[in-house]
């Protein structure tokens, strides 16, 4: 962990515009999967148009930087740079292969899962330790309570109810950043 | 198990059959008939798996049913998630069974010259056909706790349900414990039996305590 892991993205992107090399990195690193997700998974590209929309993706991120209004906006316009660069390999590609209306279809729900898949992960982290610990062991590796139990030191009888607490925490963070709609505007 | 079952299995499987659908993809229909169908895969196991996955899904309905009860919707979520690994799991032993099975069929068809090599690669096959009711029995304990918990603090009308889980799942942790015991064969001191009893007491513990609260 870096000094810069904790900084929030607008803090970073801060950072980055006054020049720091070490927040370049952690940008990339805190948002490297997330691109290649988009690409591969939300978008089915190969490996090889992936990496070539990673590279880009970066490139002009580092160059146009400046032109981001809200620095704490910084997933959503990697998002879009991202599909936009997603959807001109694809172009490419349609001159080759048709059926591109079928292949938009498919990948609406998988951007969708991506999307979520990435603000679980960023709510995660603003969970305490343990929490982030318990849910990763229940949920990601599949361990039962008593496993649990045994290799965290706590009483078994206890780790569903935690586990609970922790999603009702995880919950919260998830609505903090974005808040439910409130009543109707049309 | 003795030779006559395994000449009666010997006979019947036909490799031409051994293949493990997605369950999920059945029409709840057709699952009931695979059940009963041939001797092969969905058997015992899955039909374990199975009933961790109702019992799951029926604890899931009561948390989510208990606005009353803060933990309910994290208690949903563990529930669910359970559910899932169980028809997974009902998948990985129909897979293990039908590949035992084709290790009964061929050492029957083997020189008996080669007994020795013929049991061994039987026993690998049939060791491997315990691990997934193993991990049936340990998912059964813990919807059971879940199932304890949800009886506790969940609204009146659902109390029953709980109930009803808990004994589901006592059901399907004593089926996988049974199929733990005989694929490993009479192995007292194998911690995995150890391990796969355990789990089906601590089920059988919650059924016993909820039931015995609602008579």
């Amino acid at each position: 962990m870096t000094r810069h892991s904790s900084l929030t993205d607008a803090e970073l992107v801060r950072a980055c515009r006054a020049g720091d090399s070490e927040a370049w990195n952690e940008l990339v690193e805190r948002y490297s999967r997330y691109v290649y997700a988009i690409a591969v998974r939300g978008f089915r590209l190969s490996d090889d148009d992936a990496e070539d929309v990673f590279q880009d993706v970066f490139t002009r991120i580092y160059l146009r930087l400046d032109s981001l209004r809200d620095d704490s906006a910084l997933r959503p316009w990697i998002a879009q740079l991202t599909r936009r660069r997603c959807l001109d390999a694809l172009a490419s590609k349609s001159r080759e292969t048709p059926a591109e209306d079928e292949l938009m279809y498919e990948e609406t729900s998988d951007l969708t899962d991506v999307e979520e898949a990435f603000a679980v992960r960023e709510a995660l982290a603003g969970l305490s330790e343990t929490c982030q610990e318990m849910l990763d062991r229940f949920f990601a590796r599949d361990q039962s309570y008593r496993t649990i139990g045994e290799e965290l030191d706590i009483p078994s009888g206890t780790i569903a109810s935690r586990i609970a607490r922790c999603l009702g925490r995880l919950r919260e963070q998830l609505e903090g950043r974005n808040p439910p709609a409130e009543g109707s505007r049309g | 198990m003795n030779a006559k079952s395994r000449k009666v299995l010997a006979t019947t499987v036909d490799s031409s059959h051994l293949t493990t659908n997605d369950y999920l993809d059945l029409r709840f229909e057709e699952l009931l008939d695979r059940i009963s169908a041939d001797g092969l895969a969905p058997g015992g196991g899955s039909a374990a798996a199975f009933t961790v996955a109702f019992a799951a899904r029926l604890v899931a309905m009561v948390a989510r049913c208990s606005a009353i009860w803060k933990e309910a919707p994290g208690v949903a979520a563990q529930a669910t998630a359970i559910s899932d690994r169980a028809i997974a799991l009902a998948q990985s032993d129909g897979r293990a069974w039908d590949a035992a099975l084709l290790a009964l069929r061929d050492a029957e068809a083997a020189d008996t010259q080669d007994d020795a090599k013929r049991d061994f690669a039987l026993e690998r096959k049939l060791e491997a056909a315990a691990a997934a009711p193993l991990e049936i029995a340990s998912l059964a304990a813990d919807i059971a706790a879940l199932a304890a918990a949800a009886g506790e603090r969940c609204e009146a009308t659902y109390r029953a349900d709980a109930a009803a889980a808990a004994a589901l799942a006592a059901g399907g942790a004593a089926a996988a414990a049974h199929l733990v015991r005989v694929n490993l064969g009479i192995r007292p001191g194998d911690p995995r039996l150890a391990d796969a009893l355990s789990s089906e007491q601590a089920a059988r513990d919650v059924a016993d305590r909820l039931g015995g609260a609602a008579r």
